[in-house]
């Protein structure tokens, strides 16, 4: 009756997903602080940083995809 | 019972109970990053105002599905779901909400609606009316789930956060960069609000439709009844419930920008993941988590216990609380016109019994949060503890320099001079703390 699996399947995903944002925002903020001590590799910290900004703002947009169901009907093919 | 009447009062009062669940729930998503500074709170309302609206129209799904399960409503056991059934569900549901609100408790407005209407329907319609084994596995399960879930994920979002933040060099991490990120961290909050709780309402103003004859069963909502519930909950949310948002914002820990983006993710990956699964978790409890996990999180952050426990009594109380007033109205109701005409009257004037009360100590956007407010330009606002800390250590270097100063054997007069001197004395060394600090 009680579904435990479903119970798992939302921690597990809550988990992964909170700490696979946070992470990558996290170095971003760090390559960006990096970067403004200057020093040689600055550019290259900078580019770092707007890469890790971008993966976590595609997670994040995966994830509005997942919720609306129009939208993941459209682009992933399932609902 | 003139059938129009009782649909017309449901429907309104309905759209009032989205409403006070839009105040009730601003919090959630607004609460930390106006703590933090990351946004103004008249700023914050907005957004989240416009979110929800945006949210509860993206998605009708959970309205589809709504109070399918927890209330046996087939022929075939001859229970039947009546508008004025709904109609004292609703107000329990209604003035539970309004009263936790004069607390400033952030309790669950969905539980406060089941509990409603779940006493509403055994007193309407005896006890086989509810299913309990829904009732426990879809509500009072997840009510425990939920706020350990997103509290967990918080912890560990903090630690990693700080964590990856740290610098070997001793330079500074700069972490005010998560401020920005808290702008949209709240908004995905608010949007995930929008798609879950405007829909309850769309579905109860369905069901209502259903039951009185007006609607087909199994069809979807009406376009003006998701226009008017995304409105009423978005007019809601950009009232704003401010009592609710000092509790979360400040009362339960104090929130740095990391830790305010961990507890928002954290929050908002719980909502989806559970939406996404076909899981109905209440957003007011996976912020309360989420905010009490990333205070464990932080070194230094301490999170005041009592604060979380008057929050979960709350908890405790909400589904009986709504189902005990839903069941009075309930029993009311029954009596017919008068009945409902008489919960309708008592009802409004409870809740401006509560109004009034409120007007005593009136909590706004301009003192929510004003302590912090004001230091929310700067990055490093100490705890309190750290601060204690400092002071403790500034007191037994004052009481050390005091005692060398006796040990000195220098005149009384001397003496009492330099005990006015370890005062700045005492500011030295902090600010040499502080140096060694950063």
């Amino acid at each position: 009756m009680i579904d435990w699996a479903a119970f798992g399947i939302v921690a597990v995903v809550t988990w992964v997903s909170a700490m696979c944002i946070v992470a990558a925002y996290s170095f971003a903020v760090r390559l960006l602080a990096v970067a403004r001590d200057g020093g040689s590799t600055a550019m290259l910290n900078k580019v770092g940083a707007v890469f890790f900004f971008a993966v976590c703002g595609l997670i994040v947009l995966f994830g509005i995809v997942l919720i609306v169901p129009v939208l993941s009907e459209n682009i992933l093919g399932f609902s | 019972m003139d059938l129009t009447l009782i649909v017309v009062l449901v429907i309104s009062l309905a759209l009032f109970f989205d409403f006070t669940n839009g105040f009730h729930d601003t919090a959630n998503a607004m609460a930390t990053p106006i703590a933090t500074g990351a946004i103004t709170p008249k700023k914050a309302v907005l957004l989240a105002a416009i979110l929800n609206l945006v949210g509860a129209f993206l998605s009708t799904e959970v309205a589809k599905t709504i109070s399918g399960g927890i209330i046996n409503e087939d022929a075939a056991t001859g229970v039947s779901i009546t508008p004025d059934m709904i109609f004292a569900g609703l107000m329990g549901a209604v003035i539970w909400n309004v009263l936790t609100w004069l607390l400033g408790l952030p309790s669950s407005s969905s539980h406060a609606l089941f509990g409603g209407l779940v006493g509403a329907a055994i007193v309407g319609a005896g006890f086989g009316a509810v299913d309990y084994g829904v009732l426990l596995s879809k509500v009072l399960l997840p009510a425990l789930c939920a706020p350990v879930i997103a509290g967990v994920s918080a912890y560990l979002c903090t630690k990693l956060a700080y964590s990856i933040t740290r610098r070997q060099s001793g330079s500074s991490p700069k972490r005010g960069g998560f401020r920005y990120g808290q702008i949209f961290s709240s908004s995905l909050v608010a949007l995930a609000h929008g798609t879950n709780d405007a829909q309850k309402t769309m579905g109860v103003i369905t069901l209502t439709l259903v039951a009185s004859g007006l609607q087909e069963a199994n069809t979807g909502p009406h376009m003006w009844v998701i226009a008017s519930c995304a409105f009423a909950i978005a007019l809601g949310t950009y009232t704003g419930g401010w009592r609710i948002i000092r509790t979360m914002g400040s009362g339960l820990t104090d929130v740095k920008p990391a830790q305010g983006f961990s507890a928002e993710v954290s929050t908002a990956s719980a909502i989806l993941a559970s939406s996404h699964l076909g899981f109905a978790l209440s957003t007011t409890q996976v912020a309360s988590g989420s905010v009490i996990g990333s205070g464990l999180g932080r070194k230094g952050a301490e999170v005041r216990w009592g604060t979380a426990g008057r929050i979960a009594l709350g908890w405790l109380f909400t589904l009986p609380a709504a189902a005990i007033v839903g069941g009075v109205a309930a029993a009311l109701a029954h009596l017919g016109t008068i009945g409902v005409v008489a919960v309708a009257v008592l009802g409004v004037g409870v809740l401006v019994v509560f109004w009034v009360l409120s007007r005593r100590e009136v909590v706004g956007h301009e003192n929510a949060m004003s302590d912090i407010d004001n230091s929310g330009a700067a990055v490093n606002i100490l705890s309190k503890k750290e601060r204690r800390k400092r002071e403790r250590a500034a007191r037994k270097a004052a009481e050390k320099e005091q005692k060398s100063a006796k040990q000195a054997k220098q005149p009384a007069a001397v003496s009492s001079e330099t005990s006015g001197e370890t005062e700045s004395g005492t500011d030295s060394t902090q600010g040499t703390e502080k140096g060694q600090k950063k």
